[in-house]
């Protein structure tokens, strides 16, 4: 554990300390070498306990795949970010990769916290780089209300996680994850018991999104750096998920009252997001709602408490954090070369750099949940899981689908095919950089195709 | 106590306060289509911008004016007049389309709520008078207009005199009389209504000037992009760079100097960047006189062979008259004050002898306004520069910009959201035929 953590602290130093004309090569190539190792975790010798233990931190296969994700993503931010920092000085492009580094510590140390509250701290803690990069290194004036949104619906959410945490603490004397899966189960009856059952979720269903505090999302996601929203897409949405996997072993049984409004919400809004895309006239909005829509799957999978719903919570967020992560890439290759994010000013693009249509075509694919791409194996266990827990769910999962795939497929189309405008015949070419940046994140996700085992968790 | 209050009610999510206080009148950072000039060609442009994009909000449309009087802006310093009868068949068909546009005008440029527009649109037709020598110009031009649809006659000095015995035909062989959508309307409210439904649909205003217009990739071999870097604010030195993806070029008289921010003309001589935008303000001179006993109601705007043009202002026997200088006495266009003594000389005699009742009149006023003259061929300019990317001209109109403006619009909208041109083809207009040096020139320029 140490030795992925350790040299990613001393990324920090090392930025500051190299000259400047080996600044963007250095830090790549060191955070792709933490990334490689930390694909060691992925071989665990325990198949459903703990490795790599120490008294603060560890992995089992529910963290595993997460960690070996944000380490995986930490190299990939660096490539997005090169060129639209460029024109800057040089100890601002030292402080904006200080603070994607500043970042990925955290969300090491949270994913691999084996005592709550440390988790606790650190996923607030990951709020305050994201929103200094949301705000400093933003485009328009909308960053400031984007990050305010940001940040007080996130904290407003975990401030009530803060009191059940503590309440809990108070009841079973430990909060160490490794000993709390095997408290008994507690007996929700009175009204403060089921207070503290929503304050154990509320700050993860804020984080997730669920549909009706999903608010912050399409801002933060617009108005952030390519950086930006890549990690927020692809890792800190999962936080949420984590988090929520983790509190749910303890939080049985299911009750009917306390779950079905959640469930509901987040099975509704993925309807509702979905339709919302189709409407969308910035590229970026349209990815950002899309991610909604993928995680409202996610936390009903969650909150339903089954394995298969685990398993493909688990495998939908990691496929999803990869596909949203590239599809963020590629409307940033659009927008360094138009200068705008409207769909519609930049459409045929097939014509005109017919390479990046290739990873347009494979991403818009991965986004529709194609087979055999995991993004299918994890909707279809959770849809599998939800239509065994009612019938009923079938008709919002199905229409969920069928949405999904209307806009994946309207984000293709519009941007690819189509007229093409007269002031979008010469745009720079495709850069090596932008092939090598879409290969890193697609790669994966088809690799994992074969060897799904890595990503689904618990299940054997 | 109250101001707490108040503060906190602005400080709850949903309204716009921020920390930082924000000048309203700044544009916003980031524009999607930035049109350069608040004329009613670029009112036009953001008009059918809106109307065309498939979803609300679809593009950010920012039109930046720096003068919010308009007091030297072609648009509303023009006589106002509108006819087919040209020998181009883009130009004939652009007229007849903005006619057919203007006469439903409240169709399409209706607000919900709001007064409904009156253009005053007089349809008393244009008189073309030819003599000898431009006689079968004018039999030929008549063809084109016909089949092209507009809706045109032919008179002979006999017919004139029957139909306006006002008139002395001497000298007049032939008559070219507009029967249908032609005439004149009122400039302003033309310009206004645009705007007005521009902006209700979403277009962003700013009154500012483009001071600096850079490009993106300085050292790219394949074309510059422009970016707008300056918009300065009026009397301030405060300015806002505006990031966007497409800039219009609509200044009309002042499109010269954008292009120029951008170093066309400024390269050597015989390449593509040697060549400047070959637009530049030229001063036309308009005069309004009282005659009581003048041509009547049913005057049409009368354009002699000799260049003097009149027509009908109001229902008072006012009358509106100018003509064009020669090429050798173009006034200085510096400034726009009136030359009065080129009325007495140039204007006057002719206009004398063809409407003796004109022999008694009084100038009650006069106004000069600029022409954006394009020095090339007279006629428009529309499309994108070989060498920048992204910027779309619908400038040149040499005097035709008002009359032309809907259809011109519709056609720079469909050329940037559809990537050609849909409804009427102005490929013809485009920047290429300087480049070539093959000019498009009218038959009979006034």
């Amino acid at each position: 554990m140490l030795k992925i953590l350790l040299p990613t602290i001393m990324l920090v130093p090392t930025i500051w300390a190299v000259p400047a004309k080996y600044l963007w090569s250095t830090t790549l190539s060191y955070s792709l070498i933490i990334s490689l190792i930390s694909l060691t975790w992925l071989k665990s010798s325990a198949e459903s306990g703990w490795s790599f233990l120490n008294p603060y931190m560890a992995t089992d296969p529910l963290s595993t795949p997460l960690l070996a994700l944000t380490c995986w993503l930490l190299p990939l931010m660096i490539l997005a970010s090169q060129n639209h920092t460029a024109p800057e000085p040089i100890s601002r492009q030292r402080t904006y990769i200080t603070l994607l580094t500043s970042l990925q510590i955290f969300l090491i140390m949270a994913f691999s916290a084996t005592e709550v509250i440390m988790f606790y701290i650190m996923f607030e803690a990951t709020l305050i780089p994201t929103l200094v990069i949301i705000t400093r290194w933003g485009n328009q004036t909308e960053r400031l209300n984007a990050g305010t949104y940001f940040l007080f619906y996130t904290l407003a959410g975990s401030l009530p996680l803060l009191v059940a945490l503590l309440l809990l603490q108070n009841n079973t004397g430990t909060l160490s994850l490794l000993t709390l899966q095997y408290t008994p189960s507690m007996q929700l009856s009175s009204f403060a018991d089921k207070l503290w059952w929503a304050g154990c979720l509320l700050a993860f269903l804020v984080k997730m999104p669920l549909y009706g505090a999903h608010l912050w999302l399409p801002k933060a996601h617009v108005e952030a750096p390519i950086a930006g929203s890549m990690v927020l897409a692809a890792v800190l949405l999962k936080l949420g998920g984590y988090g929520m996997m983790r509190m749910m072993i303890m939080l049985e049984p299911l009750t009917k009252e306390l779950s079905y409004p959640f469930i509901i919400f987040a099975l509704w809004g993925v309807i509702m997001t979905g339709s919302i895309c189709l409407r969308q006239t910035d590229l970026k909005s349209l990815i950002a709602y899309s991610s909604v829509s993928h995680m409202g799957l996610v936390a009903a999978g969650i909150l339903i408490q089954t394995s298969w719903g685990f398993t493909g919570a688990l495998i939908l967020m990691i496929a999803h954090g990869l596909t949203s992560s590239a599809l963020f890439c590629l409307a940033n290759t659009n927008y360094e070369r138009t200068h705008s994010r409207t769909m519609i000013l930049a459409r045929g693009l097939q014509m005109v750099l017919p390479l990046m249509t290739a990873w347009w075509f494979i991403a818009s694919l991965a986004n529709l949940a194609l087979p055999p791409l995991p993004n299918l194996m994890g909707e279809l266990m959770i849809i599998t899981s939800l239509f065994h827990w009612s019938w009923w769910t079938i008709a919002l999962t199905g229409g969920g689908t069928l949405i999904t795939a209307g806009y994946s497929l309207y984000m293709f189309l519009m941007t690819q095919r189509g007229p093409l405008p007269a002031h979008i015949i010469s745009l720079d070419p495709t850069h090596s950089r932008e092939h090598l940046l879409m290969a890193l994140h697609l790669l994966p996700l088809i690799l994992l195709i074969s060897k799904p085992e890595l990503i689904w968790g618990w299940t054997a | 106590m109250e101001a707490m209050r108040k503060k906190a009610v602005d400080a709850l999510p949903g309204s716009s306060w921020t920390p930082l206080e924000i000048n309203p009148n700044l544009p916003p950072e980031r524009a999607d289509i930035v049109i350069v000039g608040g004329g009613v060609v670029g009112w036009s442009i953001a008009y059918w911008l809106k109307q065309k994009e498939m979803v609300r909000g679809g593009v950010r449309v920012l039109v930046v004016e720096k003068d919010p009087t308009y007091s030297q802006a072609s648009t509303v310093l023009s006589a106002g007049g509108i006819r087919q009868q040209f020998s181009l068949p883009e130009n004939i068909h652009l007229s007849l389309a903005s006619a057919d546009f203007m006469r439903n005008i409240n169709d399409h440029l209706g607000v919900l709520n709001e007064d409904p527009i009156d253009l005053q649109f007089n349809h008393s037709g244009y008189l073309f008078l030819a003599s000898e020598a431009v006689a079968h110009i004018m039999e030929e031009n008549y063809s084109t207009q016909r089949y092209a649809g507009a809706k045109v006659s032919l008179l002979s000095p006999t017919q004139l005199k029957e139909k306006f015995p006002w008139l002395n035909t001497e000298g007049v062989v032939l008559a070219s009389y507009g029967l249908e959508n032609e005439g004149w309307f009122d400039p302003w409210t033309l310009l206004n209504a645009f705007k007005r439904k521009a902006i209700s649909m979403g277009a962003i205003q700013c009154c500012g000037e483009v001071t600096v217009c850079t490009s993106f990739f300085p050292t790219s071999d394949d074309g510059m992009s422009a970016c707008v870097e300056q918009v300065q604010m009026p009397n301030s030195l405060e300015y806002q760079p505006v990031e966007c993806a497409i800039v219009v070029n609509a200044a009309g008289a002042f499109s010269g100097k954008l292009t120029e921010m951008l170093g066309i003309g400024f390269g050597p001589k015989q390449s593509i960047a040697g060549i400047p935008l070959p637009v530049e303000p030229r001063k036309r001179y308009v005069y309004v006189v009282h005659c009581p006993d003048g041509p009547g109601l049913d005057t049409p705007f009368l354009i002699d062979y000799s260049g003097v043009y009149v027509r009908r202002e109001g229902l008072g026997g006012n009358y509106i008259a100018g003509a064009s200088p020669e090429e050798a006495a173009e006034p200085d266009a510096s400034n726009l004050e009136v030359d009065h003594s080129f009325f007495e000389e140039n204007v006057w005699p002719h206009l004398a002898f063809r409407v003796p009742a004109f022999e008694k009149l009084k100038v009650t006023s006069a106004w000069a306004g600029f022409y954006d003259y394009n020095t090339f061929d007279q006629n428009a300019i529309i499309g994108t520069h070989p060498l920048i990317n992204n910027m779309y001209f619908a400038t040149g109109f040499s005097g035709h910009g008002l009359q032309h403006s809907p259809a011109v619009g519709r056609a720079v909208a469909e050329l940037i959201l559809d990537g050609s041109y849909k409804t009427l083809d102005l490929s013809g207009f485009g920047f290429n035929r300087i480049l070539t040096q093959e000019p498009k020139l009218e038959r009979n320029i006034v």
